[in-house]
Order: structure tokens, then C-alpha cells, then sequence
């Protein structure tokens, strides 16, 4: 209990430092006045929406106003859009967390199994055929995986659309690529994981008690060569949003990725700062997750 | 990384495939669009010409522009200027909003009314710069007065769509733009943010009840699955074919490609402000340098073409047909050089968008390898665009940049970039900015022609840039598409657009 107390309390830092880089950055290097107004406008104009937008201010100030407007959870209102901004990114958020889900347990069951196989037949055709597949997916870039597998099942095969939302039909392209980029990584973690734990000195003895190859692996060697995949779930969540942006773009595949990189192009700071609030809460709150897992499949955790 | 993408996907395409998909549309009632661009609003207030073109869907101006930038009556009827600043419009009769209530003069005042108000943040109010009033003479007329004579403004009004008052007044302005409720050839059904617009046919549309029941816009931002779409039969039409897949589309018997000429010129800008690029004739030898037939045929896939030594297009109001481009030739360029100072050439760098325009990165690679051939070592720099505003506002883009210029029509519109005013200006000239003055002031069309074609000769004399090639639009269709062709504004015009 002390240990969650601890965590949660701790939650807000990362959050903080991460929105007033994005918007001392993002401010730093682009005027959104301009952008949005285009090179024709007057400058009476530009003053109007300057001052609406309380942009005629030092940065500094602009940051202080942001941060109360903040912690009332005012994320701001869209200079591009003039809508919330917070309304907007939450229109995109379902259809990314459906995406990072779904992909993430494709990822990781493929990689457990994958990993597994790779140790139970080490050194033997299975390992090999898993490890230069696992080396062959981590070196394919997405947006050449994904462009490959359109080709392959929406235009040769027709079993599945090229692009965009819809029924499960659309998913599968986009998940498949997004899972693609992470599986190898869980494969290879798992596959030394489970080979250090087999080497270890219970399950030597749990197999001299009589436990069969069978039982040793499921019972006595999964539990404990499982806990690196689980911490890599929490380190790989920011690379599998990196991943999401390039899929959702190849896919159509209306997200939050596709809409934070457009913003950030427009310097459309509310957006990209809602946007990346909650992508950042998302990954810190799964990595607090990760960490009570991990808690409570292993209690040496618990004890430190 | 885009182009090895799109090379991967060319070859795989270049393969063939069987045309008809299982997944394409199941509705024979729908026409289904892949746009390029999309947006997360439909506000009208917004600046992008997709915005624009989302919203004509539904609504429409006064005065429109057609597909080939020419000006045909909308709202308005017909339109008589009963002085130099007070121009009176004649309002179409008969018609209805899509909630079934009539279109009238107050509608006009009330939208006008707003987009000049100091206080409402409205991206294209400065088409309309110079209103300062309107007036309701009677239901079905309206007057409008401007501070100066305004040649301009009936193209300027094309870019200003007419909401209804009692509609706005009703739901609130946030309501009235989210749920679009105008005169247009569209009715709004639905808008998913990122991924589709959904319309239906207004049956009643005063120019002719749409020929599909339905539409359907849908947002493909990467043109591989862009083309992609359009293979597999989900989509019928598909905005901007990349150029190194129009082989690929080509070879399909069942998909066609439509061009146009659009009204942005592709221009690399010097600083005539600092040397080399102060010595014009540095310049003249830099657009000698510059093979602009092989670009447009390398690069633009031979769509478009190579501009008239001169900003316009050629369908642009003030085009001068006696200007030609100066042709390819290496020698002179080096020979002008040599006599310039610089018999070694020097080193130079462009600065470039990537993405923004049809090619950009590659055409300009290729204009610094032309320049290097010549001896001037030159490098590409691609610059993100939001600190490209910034450059362009510090006027601090270095010894040269690509840039496109719109005209949408009328030179007014891009021959602006070259003059003080805009402040965006390298090179100045004052006769050049004296001309411009009086051709926005003045009614006379033919002086205001002569202007332009006078500004079009000092340009091809100065070289303020070099005046590179006239961006095609390139569209794909399926043949079962009849109606339909790109627009040289980029927005879509689709009600007369049928699929078999």
C-alpha cells in the first residue's frame, strides 16, 4: 500500500516536465498566429487573434497561464479548429488505445510463445527459423511492412480493405504492423529469460524431484522468466506510440498520432499538448500497472 | 523514406493485380472521394483550402470560382458596380436553405457582417479587405461598399461562404459550423474526425439535384494508399497521384488520370539583397543554368508546365503571351558567370518545404544539381514549416528558396510577394510596386491587364526568381467515373459527378 501511495504520488512529475518541454519547444520554434493566418494576413488581423489567444505575452507568462488554465483541466481551445482541444483529441483517442491494445496483446502473446519455443528448442531448427524472423521483423520498417502487406491482402488477395475505420476487417493490417515492430523484442527477452531460469538451481532440483520437462517449464519456469516481458511492456509503450503514428498515417487510420503530428506541424500547442498529456498519462499509468504486476508476481519487489 | 516507400509500392503495383475488389463499396448510390488533406473542423472560419472545400460542399458564396478559375454567378445572380465602390448584387431567386427555409439578403449582411468584424477571427477575411458595409436594398438585393475601388473583390468573395442568419441565430455559431446547414449541392450527415465526411444529395439545389445520392470524403493522407484505394475499387476518385506512381496507375485499363494546370507557380527566390544574387546578371545565368522542360517531365511526370519567364500561369488574368521562358544553356550561363566575377562558380544553398508542394524535394535537388553543373556547388535544405514561417517573416530564407505562389486567377494575388507590401519581399522595385498599386485600384480591366503585363516584363528582366513550371493537378478515377474533373483551385466540385 505504502508502495502505491509512494507511486502515485510521484505520477505528476514526469507529466509536468513532459508538457512544459513540449510547450516551451513548440512556442520556441514556430509562430501558430502566422501559420494559421497564412502569409496574406493584415497585421491588425494577426493582433486580434494574438491577443485571443494570449499570445502578445513573454513565454513565460504564456506557460503560467497555461499551467492554471491546466490544473482547472483546461487543456485550451484548438487555434487551428477553435474547438477544446481536450474534444478533439478524445474524438482520436478510442480509435488509437483500440490500435496500442490490440497490438500490444498480439505483440506480447506472439512474443511469450515465440520466446519460449526459441528456448524449449534451443539451438535447433525452430530457434533458428524464430530468431531470423524476429531479426527480419525488427530491421522491416513499418511503413514498408505496411505498404507490403496492402499489397498482399487488399490488392492481390482482396480478403481485407486498404485502408481506414470500419469493422473488424479494418483492423487487422494495422495491428499486424504495429505488432510486427514489437514482437521481436519480446521474443528475444523471453527467450533468454526463459534459458537463465532453467539454468537456476530450483528448477534443477524441481526436476530431480521428478517434474517432467513439461511441468518444469509451465510451472516452476514461466512465473519467474515472465517478470522482464512484463517490464518490457512498460519500456516499450512509448516506442509502440511511435509505431502508431507511422501506421495510423499508411492505414488511414483515424488516431491521435495522425492528429498530434499535423498539430505540431501547425504549432497548434493546445492540441499537441492534450494530445501528448494523455499519451504520456497513458504510458505512466501503464508502467504503474506494469510495476504493481511485477509486485505481485514477484515479492522481492514489494520488499524494497 | 517516402520514396523508397513509394518505389517499393510502384514496383509491387507495376506487377498487376485483378481489378474488382470483395471490398469494394457495396452501395452503387455513393460516390466515394480520397482526399489528401483533411481537417478536424468544417468551420468556415478556418484558413486551409481544404477547409474550403469541405465547407462548399454545403455552402456556397455569391459569386464562385469554376474549375477553371473562371467567375460564374452562385448566389448571386448577376452583380453591376454602380460606382468604383459600391457594387450591388442581384440575389438567385427561389433558394432554400437545406432546413427549407428561403435564401435572402438578410443572410447575405449577416454572414458579411461578421467575417468583417475586427473581433471575429476569420482566416480568409483579408479576400475580402476593404468592405466596409452592406446594405439590404431589398429581399432579394444587396449592396457592398468598400473603402477603394475594389477590382478584386468579387474573387475574393468566392472564398466567402454565405450562412444563414436565422439558422446561426437559432443553434449558436459553434453549433451552426460544426453541423453545416447551407443552400449547397450537399446535405451534411455525418463527420468523423480523421477518417470521413459523409453527405447526402440535395435533391432541391437550385443547379440540378446531384447525379449520386451520396457522398463520401474520406482522409487518405499518404498517396500510396491513396492509389492504393482506388486499385481496390474503395474509393472512385483519389486527389494527388505522387508522380512516381502515375506509370503504375497509367498501366491500369480500369483507372484514368486527369491533369490541369493549377494556378501555383513554382518559383526559387533569391536574396537580391546580398551577393551573388545581387548582380541580376548572376541571376539571368542561374535561370539559363536550369533545364525546366526536364524538370516538368522528370519531376511532374510531364504534367503542368514550364512558366512563360514569368510569375502567372498561363490562365491567369495578366499573363503576357509575348514573354518566353529563357531556354537551357549551360555555355551562356557559365560565360555569364565568368563576366559576373565569378568564373568558379561559388557555393550556394536552396531552402525547400518537403511535402507541401507536388515533388518539391526532388525538384529542388534537381535545380542544385543543374546549379552545380554550372560550377555554383549547390545544397538542398529541408526546412519543418513552422520555422519556415518564421524565416519567411524575418525575410531570412537564405541566398535561394522554393516556393509556390497562388494566383487563383488573378495575378494581384501572387505578383503581392514581390512588392513592399507584403513584406516578404527580397528584391523591390518601384515601378513594379507603383504598377501593382494602381492595378487593384482601378476598374479598368484593360489597364489593369497592362499593369500586369508591364510587372510580368520587369520580372523576366530582374529575376527576382526563376520562374520554374505551373503545378499540375493530378487526380485518378476509376472509368466507371463520368463528370468529373481536378480543379485548378484544388476544390472539389462534385455534383455532376456519376458512377456507373
Amino acid at each position: 500500500m505504502r508502495y502505491l501511495l509512494r507511486r502515485l504520488m510521484l505520477l505528476p512529475v514526469p507529466l509536468i516536465f513532459v508538457i512544459g518541454f513540449v510547450f516551451v519547444v513548440l512556442r520556441l520554434t514556430g509562430d501558430p498566429v502566422a501559420i494559421y493566418l497564412g502569409l496574406d494576413a493584415t497585421p491588425e488581423q494577426e493582433a486580434v487573434l494574438r491577443a485571443d489567444l494570449h499570445l502578445d505575452e513573454p513565454v513565460p507568462v504564456q506557460f503560467g497561464y497555461f499551467l492554471l488554465d491546466l490544473v482547472r483541466g483546461d487543456f485550451g481551445t484548438s487555434i487551428q479548429f477553435k474547438r477544446r482541444a481536450m474534444e478533439v483529441v478524445r474524438e482520436r483517442l478510442g480509435s488509437t488505445l483500440q490500435l496500442l491494445a490490440l497490438g500490444l496483446l498480439v505483440a506480447v502473446v506472439l512474443g511469450v510463445l515465440g520466446g519460449v519455443a526459441s528456448a524449449v528448442w534451443k539451438d535447433r531448427v525452430p530457434d533458428f527459423v524464430i530468431s531470423v524472423l524476429a531479426v527480419a521483423g525488427q530491421s522491416m520498417p513499418s511503413f514498408w511492412l505496411g505498404i507490403l502487406l496492402i499489397q498482399l491482402f487488399a490488392l492481390e488477395l482482396q480478403w481485407l480493405p486498404t485502408s481506414g475505420k470500419g469493422g473488424w476487417e479494418h483492423m487487422v493490417l494495422p495491428v499486424i504492423t504495429l505488432a510486427t515492430f514489437l514482437v521481436p523484442n519480446f521474443i528475444l527477452v523471453m527467450r533468454v529469460s526463459v534459458l537463465e531460469v532453467a539454468r537456476e538451481q530450483f528448477v534443477v532440483t524441481a526436476r530431480a524431484r521428478g517434474a517432467g520437462p513439461a511441468r518444469a517449464l509451465w510451472l516452476h519456469i514461466l512465473p519467474n522468466a515472465i517478470n522482464p516481458v512484463v517490464s518490457l511492456i512498460g519500456l516499450q509503450l512509448g516506442r509502440l506510440m511511435g509505431g502508431a503514428v507511422v501506421t495510423e498515417s499508411i492505414f488511414a487510420w483515424p488516431g491521435v498520432g495522425r492528429l498530434m503530428v499535423s498539430a505540431i506541424f501547425q504549432r497548434d500547442v493546445p492540441i499537441v499538448v492534450a494530445a501528448v498529456f494523455i499519451v504520456a498519462l497513458t504510458i505512466v499509468l501503464a508502467n504503474l500497472v506494469v510495476d504493481l504486476v511485477q509486485a505481485a508476481i514477484d515479492p522481492r519487489i514489494r520488499l524494497r | 523514406m517516402l520514396g523508397v516507400m513509394r518505389t517499393v509500392f510502384a514496383a509491387a503495383l507495376a506487377v498487376g493485380v485483378g481489378a474488382s475488389s470483395a471490398h469494394a463499396r457495396q452501395d452503387k448510390d455513393t460516390l466515394v472521394v480520397g482526399a489528401s488533406l483533411f481537417t478536424d473542423s468544417i468551420a468556415p472560419t478556418g484558413g486551409a483550402y481544404i477547409t474550403l472545400s469541405l465547407c462548399y460542399q454545403t455552402w456556397e458564396p455569391l459569386v464562385a470560382r469554376d474549375d477553371e478559375d473562371k467567375l460564374v454567378p452562385a448566389l448571386a445572380e448577376r452583380w453591376e458596380a454602380l460606382s468604383p465602390t459600391h457594387w450591388r448584387f442581384h440575389l438567385r431567386k427561389g433558394v432554400k436553405w437545406h432546413d427549407g427555409t428561403p435564401f435572402t439578403a438578410a443572410d447575405v449582411k449577416f454572414t458579411i457582417d461578421y467575417v468583417i468584424d475586427p473581433k471575429q477571427v476569420y482566416a480568409r477575411k483579408t479576400r475580402i479587405a476593404g468592405v466596409v458595409s452592406t446594405e439590404i436594398v431589398d429581399e432579394m438585393t444587396v449592396d457592398i461598399k468598400t473603402s477603394t475601388p475594389a477590382p478584386l473583390l468579387l474573387r475574393g468573395l468566392a472564398d466567402i461562404p454565405i450562412e444563414s442568419k436565422a439558422h446561426t441565430e437559432k443553434v449558436g455559431q459553434v453549433e451552426a459550423h460544426k453541423k453545416p446547414m447551407g443552400t449547397g449541392p450537399w446535405k451534411y450527415v455525418e463527420w468523423v474526425a480523421g477518417d470521413h465526411y459523409d453527405l447526402a444529395a440535395n435533391e432541391n439545389y437550385w443547379g440540378g439535384a446531384p447525379v449520386m445520392k451520396k457522398l463520401r470524403i474520406r482522409a487518405i493522407p499518404e498517396g500510396a494508399t491513396r492509389v492504393a484505394s482506388l486499385v481496390a475499387g474503395e474509393t472512385d476518385i483519389v486527389e494527388e497521384i505522387p508522380v512516381d506512381l502515375l506509370p503504375s496507375v497509367e498501366r491500369r485499363k480500369n483507372l484514368k488520370i486527369d491533369a490541369v494546370e493549377s494556378s501555383v507557380s513554382l518559383v526559387h527566390t533569391f536574396d537580391t539583397r546580398k551577393p551573388p544574387f545581387n548582380d541580376v546578371r548572376v541571376r539571368r545565368a542561374i535561370d539559363y543554368a536550369i533545364d525546366k522542360q526536364a524538370l516538368v517531365k522528370q519531376m511532374l511526370g510531364g504534367y503542368g508546365s514550364v512558366l512563360d519567364g514569368q510569375l502567372v500561369t498561363k490562365g491567369t488574368f495578366g499573363y503576357n503571351p509575348n514573354i518566353k521562358s529563357r531556354p537551357y544553356d549551360p555555355t551562356t550561363a557559365k560565360a555569364m558567370l565568368a563576366e559576373a566575377g565569378f568564373p568558379k562558380g561559388f557555393e550556394n544553398k536552396i531552402n525547400t518545404l518537403s511535402g507541401r508542394y507536388l515533388s518539391d524535394v526532388d525538384i529542388a535537388n534537381a535545380v542544385a544539381g543543374m546549379m552545380s553543373q554550372v560550377g555554383v556547388k549547390t545544397s538542398v535544405n529541408v526546412v519543418e514549416g513552422g520555422v519556415w514561417s518564421q524565416l519567411d517573416r524575418s525575410r531570412d530564407q537564405g541566398p535561394m528558396y522554393q516556393v509556390g505562389w497562388f494566383s487563383v486567377g488573378d495575378a494581384d494575388f501572387n505578383t503581392v510577394w514581390y512588392t513592399e507590401a507584403s513584406k516578404r519581399n527580397y528584391w523591390t522595385n518601384a515601378e513594379f510596386d507603383k504598377l501593382w498599386q494602381e492595378a487593384r485600384s482601378t476598374m479598368d480591366e484593360a489597364a489593369r491587364l497592362r499593369a500586369y503585363n508591364r510587372m510580368m516584363e520587369i520580372m523576366h528582366d530582374e529575376v527576382p526568381s526563376i520562374f520554374l513550371a505551373g503545378l499540375p493537378r493530378i487526380s485518378g478515377r476509376s472509368d466507371r467515373v463520368t463528370g468529373w474533373m481536378p480543379s485548378r483551385d484544388s476544390l472539389l466540385r462534385l455534383h455532376k459527378v456519376s458512377v456507373k
